[in-house]
């Protein structure tokens, strides 16, 4: 009879939490852009140029500014299925990957404790 | 000794697994991206068959999926009514583009700036994805829904098959057709070969080449049963077939013979491709799976190891997976 060949082990199924495309991933460090580039009209134009990043500069620090208003208030985040949860809002880390909540309020239970991973987040919404 | 088969089992999906398509060859190893009826495609390493991530966005089954030849970009063809571009390094969605019905159909020109999507509502549409907000180019002819249309001849021209029993042949600067070969039956499947500009074709239980700049018939042969994709390998002396008694055929390109024949799926198989560098070759079916299976059985590649006799029983083996023989049922 013959000897079925060997495998050195079956092939990794998809996690249940996340939608991957994992940004430790060689791939993902190599080949994903962390930030908008300039535009191409602005790297013709030097006085564009100037106004663009003027307006990246304001728009990151009213993104910052949101980020630490945010310490401590209810957040509701909308997220990839039809995910809707709200948590206190902690604090984010440096590249924007993770947030930290607590009080995660889920259909299954309220966690303490949280990492919510950025990228599986579509927007997210509280009262000032 | 003889080696049989172990084909890998890829699950993740939920419903049944329509359309496949490998990229080229990319510095990360080359990638494979199916659709599914569950409306999420996924992407997978082409060699080991791993999940790397899963598009959400499409809000219907997933007809058609294609990757660009180095795996940074994706496109999807849904029942709901749109095409999408996708990241496929981040997975994020980049485009959507309407229309008129279910698109089946999804193809990247060589440089991925073009994107030809088709579908049920009988008309070929070519996308500038530079300026996505333009109308795209429409190309119409076929009297019934298409259900694959490609690049062909340096992406001069595009070949499109539909449920018209036709396949057409059109020029793209003069949108015109060029040829027509038309078919007693509907063909299910096509599939280009860009390096010796061969035409893959299959229909009822016919596996058939043509040319793809003449639309000549080179040379055909019957299956044992009802074909639902064909597949070439890249040095054209094998093909694959898979279709309705849920059974992988292997063939030899030169002679038109059956070598092989592998069981393995619980359901019709929908899209067989091989991987771009011909080492294994990867079905899709109607059971929700996608398996791998290799070209040379008993080599080591991937996640298959050869085994020789004199490695059983020694003691710094690796932990290996021998699967127990199939029950059948």
């Amino acid at each position: 009879m013959a000897t079925p060949v060997s495998v050195l082990r079956l092939p990794k199924g998809p996690d249940p939490n996340s939608r991957g495309f994992d940004p430790r991933s060689p791939r993902f460090i190599a080949l994903c852009r962390t930030s908008i580039c300039t535009s191409a009209a602005s790297e013709a134009d030097p006085e564009q140029l100037q106004r663009e990043q003027h307006a990246r500069s304001v728009l990151r620090e009213s993104f910052l500014r949101c980020l630490l208003s945010m310490t401590d208030k209810k957040v509701q985040f909308h997220m990839h299925e039809k995910v809707k949860v709200a948590a206190t809002f902690g604090a984010s880390d440096i590249d924007v990957l993770n947030f930290q909540v607590s009080n995660l309020h889920t259909p299954i239970g309220v966690q303490k404790e949280a990492l919510i991973r950025c990228q599986d987040v579509i927007s997210f919404t509280f009262d000032a | 000794m003889a080696m049989r088969q172990t084909p890998l089992t890829c699950s993740g999906h939920t419903r049944p697994v329509v359309d496949l398509a490998f990229s080229g060859i990319t510095p990360y190893g080359y990638f494979l991206i199916s659709a599914c009826k569950d409306g999420k495609p996924m992407l997978r390493q082409g060699d080991t068959g791993d999940w790397i991530g899963t598009f959400l966005g499409h809000k219907g089954a997933v007809w058609g999926a294609t990757l660009n030849t180095d795996a940074t970009k994706a496109a999807t063809a849904a029942a709901d009514f749109t095409a999408k571009v996708w990241d496929a390094v981040s997975g994020d969605e980049v485009l959507t583009l309407a229309h008129k019905h279910i698109v089946k159909t999804v193809n990247f020109t060589q440089d991925s700036n073009c994107l030809l999507t088709a579908g049920n509502d009988k008309l070929l549409r070519i996308f500038d994805l530079s300026n996505p907000e333009a109308a795209p180019q429409e190309i119409a002819g076929h009297t019934s829904a298409i259900k694959k249309a490609l690049w062909c001849n340096d992406d001069k021209q595009i070949l499109s098959a539909a449920d018209d029993k036709t396949i057409r042949l059109w020029d793209r600067s003069s949108m015109e057709v060029v040829k027509t070969l038309t078919f007693d039956t509907s063909v299910s499947s096509m599939e280009y070969v860009a390096d010796g500009e061969i035409l893959v074709i299959t229909y009822g239980k016919t596996i058939a080449f043509y040319n793809a700049l003449s639309l000549d018939l080179i040379k055909s042969v019957e299956a044992p049963a009802t074909i639902n994709s064909a597949s070439l390998h890249p040095e054209k002396d094998f093909f694959v077939a898979g279709g309705e008694d849920f059974k992988l055929y292997k063939f030899d390109y030169s002679s038109m013979e059956e070598l092989e024949s592998y069981k393995g799926h619980f359901g019709p198989v929908h899209c067989v491709r091989f991987s771009p560098d011909g080492e294994l070759y990867a079905s899709g079916s109607e059971d929700g799976t996608l398996r791998l299976w290799q070209t040379a059985v008993g080599k080591t590649y991937g996640l298959w190891k050869c085994v020789l006799p004199e490695d059983l029983g020694a003691e710094n083996s690796e932990q290996l997976y021998t699967p127990a023989p199939e029950i059948k049922a």
